[in-house]
């Protein structure tokens, strides 16, 4: 985005989520909140994905605007994925479309969301519901509980604790409504987590509240009894597999917040970079004003370092908006990991502790009770758990640095692209010959 | 040039300006120098003829800088740097050059040349010196004279300031320059010898003159305002150009933490750790890139500052055209005033004040012999005072037609200049963008094979 305050979102006026027309009603895939309010043209039309969102390993194609490009990255993309054979996908998700609504006692942001499946578990072939933050934090906790051996992805932060940052600003709204799409997207590709129920509902009711309020009693295999692990038990030693992931989390979560840091200093520095040539810029055409030959010349200069300004606001943006969120959300993503990893071991000094209380009893029959098989069972299924997802998740980070580290080498060589253009340009003014002016 | 009758205010009519047609116009040097030999035009090419010798092209360099330490005019130790200024003449035949002078010089020698030729070429806009200390500096540069970057630069700025002299059509023929080459030992007392010192204008008869003068030429008084502006928007464009170069080393400088970061990170990864480790050595050879970038910059900014001290100079001319100016206001002023007392002490009527018609009144009429006397001795004085006007005012005249020749001369040279800095500028800029494409796509083929 180019430099200026940040634009706000037109407001759709007061209006209740449960206002809002039936998804298939008249077109599914238009939105008609609030009835004539016409989103401003940036939202509609940008909001369809840049080449950047279809290389996503993570699943997930932009419903209905597929084109060509995107089809064909789409496959280069899950020939990386191995879990997800590109001939099986059957589950597309996509979030776009944010509006701003203004009701009486709060003001917040929807977005759409819109599901395409195959999948048995959907009555309908295509959804398209508006959901706020709340809701995908809903999400997020109900699958926590209800599939705690596994790895769920994070969201992008709740409150905005640094700076002086606009909740409703075109730019914030953008940078928050890609990591929700990530969020979908990672769950979507997820073998089990993406036939979880409330991910169902989530996508598909009209109405979340209502669900919200019913608290709908899931069966899972291992959630429930999970859930009431009593942290009395205290693990000796966690599995050298397990403790390596543990390390391997930390470090990496340091390392990565070390690169946050290192990330913001330099938008700082370029910052006051940028304060710095724009005072530089109109120096040439003051002097430019007191010439007669050299006007020109240096008109030309000082339009030069105009647009090396212009260039930079962009890559500064571009690195508030694009690599600093991702970064910090892989480090939610250890954080998150890591807890999960205390759980599992929680699992497993349940199950040791219970083991050994039966053989200090010394029975007669030494047969293992059946609540220490289930113990075992637990543990066993948890770990196999996490160590695919581990490894899916490892895979997954790869791609997502990959992409990430690329994108930000992209913005800075087109930065210096548009510098070299713009100087360039400039070199046959200043060499042009005076004729008798 | 002659004047039919002596009015004041056609006097101080400054002359139009003449074109600069004869190739010889303003080669008249106010000191009177001899013989005119073949002149050779462009600043830097380093070449220049001897006057009153035989015809022989000449190569001068300021090749090496040295640290001295001696003890100066109060018995005091000091250090300094000397500079080793070494003359060659090429032979036209085969194009040798054979070194004929070489001598060690020390700033302050350079000074004392240039305040010679600033007093005995007054109409010339008389090369400037690099600077004294170093100013404009960003956080990396030293402020310190002795610092050898600095000292480097200053040898630099030395040459181009004998480069300058020597292709000036007039300055180049100057003895005391040519002895400044040539004659290591007693240039010093040589140059005091000519007693320039005396013949300067001192700084208050000038300030008093811009302050005063009547009807300076409106050619000057726009030249001054130009310089004034041109001084002011240098100054602040080299201000603000430190400041950016400051910004920018930091930007460079941090982009060198990701290089160890990285190759941490890449510890503890499998498939990833190639990868990182390798595009971590290319944020560093970014981050050191900055050094040479910015040390190329810092000549683009000496030759701004040679304009930037050029400006000093034209105000010098200008300042000089009003000190004549306002001399000849003076000159015609009072000759007009000694007319009219003449005139009056003749028909007897009182008009003027004067001292000696305050006595009359008070102590009595004088004698027609007095009068007859002084009208005597006031018609001598205005004889004289009419010749003086008449030298004075030819002397103006042939400033303005000097100087306006230098000043034509000196606005080619800068435009010519200043669009040679502004191309090389743009073309360091060129390199910079170059150099961090080359950086960045390295990096991002790194990132590719993570």
């Amino acid at each position: 985005m180019s430099g200026g305050p940040p634009k706000a979102l037109p407001s759709t006026g007061p209006q209740s989520l449960r206002d809002m027309p039936h998804p298939l009603a008249g077109s599914s895939s238009e939105e008609a909140v609030g009835g004539d309010s016409t989103p401003s043209p940036d939202l509609l039309t940008a909001r369809s994905f840049g080449d950047k969102d279809l290389i996503l390993p993570n699943g997930g194609t932009p419903a209905g605007t597929a084109s060509p490009a995107s089809s064909s990255s789409l496959l280069n993309r899950l020939q990386l994925d191995d879990d997800v054979d590109g001939e099986t996908r059957d589950l597309f998700v996509t979030v776009d479309d944010p509006k701003k609504h203004v009701c009486t006692m709060e003001t917040y942001i929807t977005y759409r969301i819109t599901t395409k499946s195959t999948r048995v578990e959907f009555d309908l072939p295509e959804y398209s519901v508006r959901r706020r933050y709340q809701d995908f934090d809903w999400l997020r906790n109900k699958l926590e509980e209800s599939q705690p051996t596994h790895l769920i992805p994070p969201l992008p932060e709740k409150f905005v604790v640094k700076g002086v940052v606009d909740r409703f600003s075109e730019e914030f709204v953008e940078t928050r409504r890609k990591a929700l799409d990530k969020f979908l997207k990672r769950i979507t590709d997820h073998p089990v987590l993406s036939f979880n129920e409330h991910f169902n509902v989530f996508l598909t009711a009209k109405d979340l509240n209502a669900h919200k309020k019913q608290g709908m009693a899931l069966l899972t295999r291992v959630g429930e009894s999970v859930k009431h692990v009593a942290g009395g038990y205290k693990l000796r030693s966690r599995p050298l597999e397990f403790a390596a992931i543990g390390e391997y989390l930390d470090t990496f979560a340091l390392k990565l917040g070390t690169i946050d840091r290192i990330a913001q200093r330099i938008i700082k520095e370029e910052i006051e970079y940028l304060v710095e040539l724009r005072e530089y810029g109109p120096v040439y055409s003051t002097w430019s004003a007191l010439e007669g030959e050299l006007a020109e010349p240096l008109e030309g200069v000082s339009a030069c370092i105009g647009s090396c300004s212009a260039a930079l606001e962009e890559l500064t943006d571009d690195t508030t908006e694009d690599f600093l969120p991702v970064l910090r959300e892989y480090i939610l993503y250890s954080d998150s990991m890591k807890s999960v990893l205390k759980k599992r071991d929680h699992v497993q000094a349940e199950y040791e502790a219970k083991l050994e209380a039966v053989a200090l009893r010394k029975e007669e029959r030494p047969k293992v009770p059946a609540d220490v098989e289930k113990c075992q069972d637990r543990m066993e299924c948890f770990n196999a758990d996490l160590k695919a997802d581990m490894e899916r998740w490892q895979n997954n980070k790869r791609q997502d640095f990959r992409q990430l580290l690329m994108g930000m080498a992209d913005k800075n060589i087109q930065y210096y692209e548009k510098c070299l253009m713009a100087w360039e340009s400039i070199i046959p003014l200043l060499q042009e010959k005076q004729e008798d002016k | 040039m002659e004047q039919a009758a002596p009015d004041p205010e056609r006097l101080l009519q400054p002359a139009p300006l003449e074109p600069l047609s004869h190739p010889d116009t303003g080669l008249e040097s106010v000191v009177g120098e001899g013989a005119k030999g073949a002149r050779d035009e462009g600043p830097g090419d380093g070449t220049m003829t001897e006057s009153n010798f035989s015809l022989k092209k000449i190569e001068i360099s300021v090749s090496e800088a040295e640290k001295r330490t001696g003890r100066n005019a109060m018995n005091m130790q000091e250090t300094y740097t000397a500079y080793l200024i070494e003359t060659r003449s090429v032979e036209h035949s085969d194009g040798q050059s054979v070194l004929t002078d070489s001598l060690w010089r020390r700033y302050s020698e350079f000074e004392l040349l240039r305040n010679y030729l600033l007093v005995y070429y007054p109409h010339i806009v008389v090369p400037p010196l690099p600077e004294k200390r170093a100013e404009f500096v960003w956080h990396k540069l030293s402020a310190d004279n002795m610092d050898p970057d600095f000292v480097e630069r200053r040898r630099i700025g030395l040459e181009n300031f004998l480069l300058r002299l020597a292709s000036h059509p007039i300055l180049c023929r100057d003895k005391i320059f040519y002895l400044f080459l040539t004659q290591e030992g007693n240039w010093k007392e040589t140059v005091n010898e000519t007693g320039f010192q005396l013949k300067a204008d001192s700084r208050l008869k000038a300030l008093n003159a811009t302050f005063r003068v009547k009807n300076p030429d409106k050619r000057f008084i726009e030249l001054k305002h130009y310089s004034d502006e041109l001084q002011s928007v240098i100054s602040h464009l080299l201000r603000v150009r430190a400041r950016v170069a400051d910004r920018l080393y930091g930007v460079y400088k941090v982009h060198g933490n990701y290089g160890r970061v990285f190759s941490e990170w890449s510890a503890i990864e499998k498939e990833m750790g190639d990868g990182l480790q390798s595009a971590g050595h290319h944020m560093d050879v970014y981050a050191s890139s900055i050094d040479d970038i910015l040390e190329d910059e810092e000549h683009y900014a000496d030759q701004l500052k040679e304009y930037l001290f050029y400006a000093e100079a034209l105000r010098a001319v200008c300042r000089k055209h009003e000190l004549m100016q306002y001399d000849l206001e003076m000159a015609a002023q009072d000759l007009a005033s000694k007319k009219q007392q003449c005139e009056e002490l003749a028909t007897g009527t009182v008009r003027t004040f004067s001292l000696k018609g305050m006595t009359t009144k008070l102590f009595g009429q004088e004698t027609p012999e007095q009068r007859e006397a002084r009208i005597k001795m006031l018609e001598e004085q205005i004889k004289e005072g009419e010749q003086q006007l008449k030298s004075k005012n030819l002397e103006g005249r042939e400033f303005v037609k000097n100087a306006w020749a230098d000043i034509e001369r000196f606005k080619e040279q800068k435009n010519h200049d200043l669009k040679e800095a502004l191309i090389s500028y743009a073309v360091m800029q060129i390199s910079m963008c170059k150099k961090g494409i080359q950086v960045w796509t390295n990096a991002k083929e790194c990132f590719s094979k993570m």
